[in-house]
């Protein structure tokens, strides 16, 4: 390989990939504000004993966990204007995609933890004389959370990498920049070199964090 | 409340309770009169632990009834969903669990005060005080502020019974509360459970401890097949039993031991 490698094209150039970080974190943090609060009603109808309310929110689980993220936010970018008449800007859109489809995970996540609350523990609750809506609040809702974080965490940070498919649809996120940079500089190693590891530099710490919590849980368990 | 001791504390009737297509239960009749500790020994699968449960109000049933201290509080519904407990009057029962149950997100002390303070509306600072004289009596004082995963099996199962308590029931109901237990920590529950029955403290336990039955029951019931099949003081039961059955059971498990 005949080729100079030339970072400082890159690294003079640091504002507008800042910029686009910033960007991407806020969807991340919108996307996952919405997936934690969204995604907990939404396990609720999973789990309903109404089928009028579980089957919409299954199907809703189903259809994201089923279709490529690429495909939902395209679909959101071209298909909501025409098919309802709203046209919100391309970050709200890029929002709203990742935010449902983290919600559609996290929902899962939700219900497994819930599910898996020891059927013991509610006799306990029972024979203690906690009343039903008691149990939940002091017992299994406690219990789901502390078991549901690592997967949270997880999802949560799956969706800072899954924005940068948002690029596409022109969001000015730190893909976006990314691609902007390599065409203007005509240096994409060095360029999508720096997005990867600034991607990586933001992930990796919270991969970690899932690591300890849930050596920590093991280690509590029991 | 009783007002003579002969009056019965527990009076079960005609309980019966399936799984299925499985008949766990066939028709128990049982009175309890106050200040008895029965221990029900028999066969796995005989319904012993199925009669705490439903005794506790865990499960439904499918016919017969369920009277404490005078007043009826489970009855058997047209279909087993329909089962009609009495949740006042089942407060007065507590229960103790083979698994521990402690709540694993709170700690030791949290874990005693929950229902007092939830469902009592006891004062925390009430609650606590008499949490923290029950520790102390049942030599745990020194680990209200730790959480059940740093407690040993023989320390969780104690929590668990301070934990019952704490509710001030008029009957405890044991349900195998030392057989996930390591031996050597099975006698510093069963010290606590005898040390509760000096004090009267009427009780149910299902055991497989031949030992602790012998030396804790005023009364042992004979579970097999979802009937009793004996019934008497222990020198009887445990000792010269006059079923068949009992003798068979008996037998095994005394052999088993030795």
């Amino acid at each position: 390989m005949n080729y100079s490698f030339d970072f400082q094209s890159v690294t003079r150039n640091f504002g507008p990939l800042l910029d686009g970080l910033v960007v991407t974190l806020q969807l991340t943090a919108a996307a996952n504000l919405i997936g934690l609060t969204l995604g907990f009603v939404v396990a609720l109808m999973v789990m309903s004993r109404w089928a009028v309310v579980r089957w919409p929110a299954t199907m809703f689980v189903e259809f994201f966990r089923c279709t490529p993220a690429l495909v939902q936010i395209v679909w959101f970018f071209y298909c909501v204007p025409m098919l309802f008449n709203v046209f919100l800007g391309s970050v709200t859109m890029g929002i709203l995609a990742l935010g449902m489809n983290l919600t559609a995970f996290n929902a899962e996540a939700y219900r497994a933890s819930i599910q898996a609350v020891p059927r013991e523990q509610i006799d306990a609750g029972i024979a203690l004389g906690l009343n039903p809506l008691q149990r939940i609040l002091y017992i299994v809702l406690p219990n789901a959370f502390r078991a549901s974080v690592p997967v949270l965490l997880t999802n949560g940070i799956g969706i800072f990498q899954q924005s940068a498919l948002v690029a596409i649809v022109a969001v000015q996120d730190l893909m976006y920049q990314g691609k902007t940079l390599a065409t203007q500089t005509y240096r994409p190693i060095e360029t999508f070199t720096i997005v990867a590891l600034i991607y990586f530099a933001v992930s990796f710490p919270v991969g970690q964090l899932v690591g300890y919590l849930e050596r920590r849980r093991a280690g509590l368990a029991g | 409340m009783i007002d003579r001791a002969t009056d019965p504390l527990v009076s079960v009737s005609g309980l019966q309770k399936a799984y299925g297509a499985l008949q766990v239960l066939q028709g128990i009749d049982l009175t309890m009169k106050p200040g008895e500790r029965l221990v029900v020994i028999g066969p796995s699968g005989g319904g012993k632990s199925t009669l705490l449960r439903v005794m506790m109000g865990l499960e439904n049933i499918n016919g017969g009834s369920i009277t404490f201290a005078g007043k009826p509080y489970i009855h058997a519904g047209a279909k087993p969903a329909k089962t009609a407990i009495d949740f006042q009057v089942r407060r007065s029962i507590g229960m103790v669990f083979q698994h521990y149950t402690l709540f694993p997100h709170l700690n030791v002390l949290q874990n005693l005060i929950l229902a007092p303070c939830k469902v009592r509306g006891e004062k925390k600072s009430a609650a606590t005080e008499r949490a923290n004289a029950l520790l102390t009596r049942f030599g745990l004082g020194q680990k209200a502020t730790a959480f059940p995963s740093q407690l040993s099996g023989g320390q969780k199962q104690r929590v668990a019974i301070a934990r019952a308590l704490m509710l001030d029931p008029k009957l405890m109901l044991f349900d195998e509360v030392t057989s996930a237990l390591d031996p050597e920590l099975v006698g510093e529950v069963e010290q606590v459970i005898l040390q509760l029955a000096r004090q009267d403290m009427p009780m149910m336990i299902v055991t497989h401890d031949m030992w602790f039955a012998k030396n804790i029951a005023s009364r042992v019931l004979f579970c097999a097949g979802g009937v009793i099949v004996e019934d008497g003081p222990p020198e009887q039961v445990l000792g010269a039993p006059k079923e068949e059955r009992t003798k068979d059971f008996i037998d095994r498990v005394f052999h088993i031991r030795q």
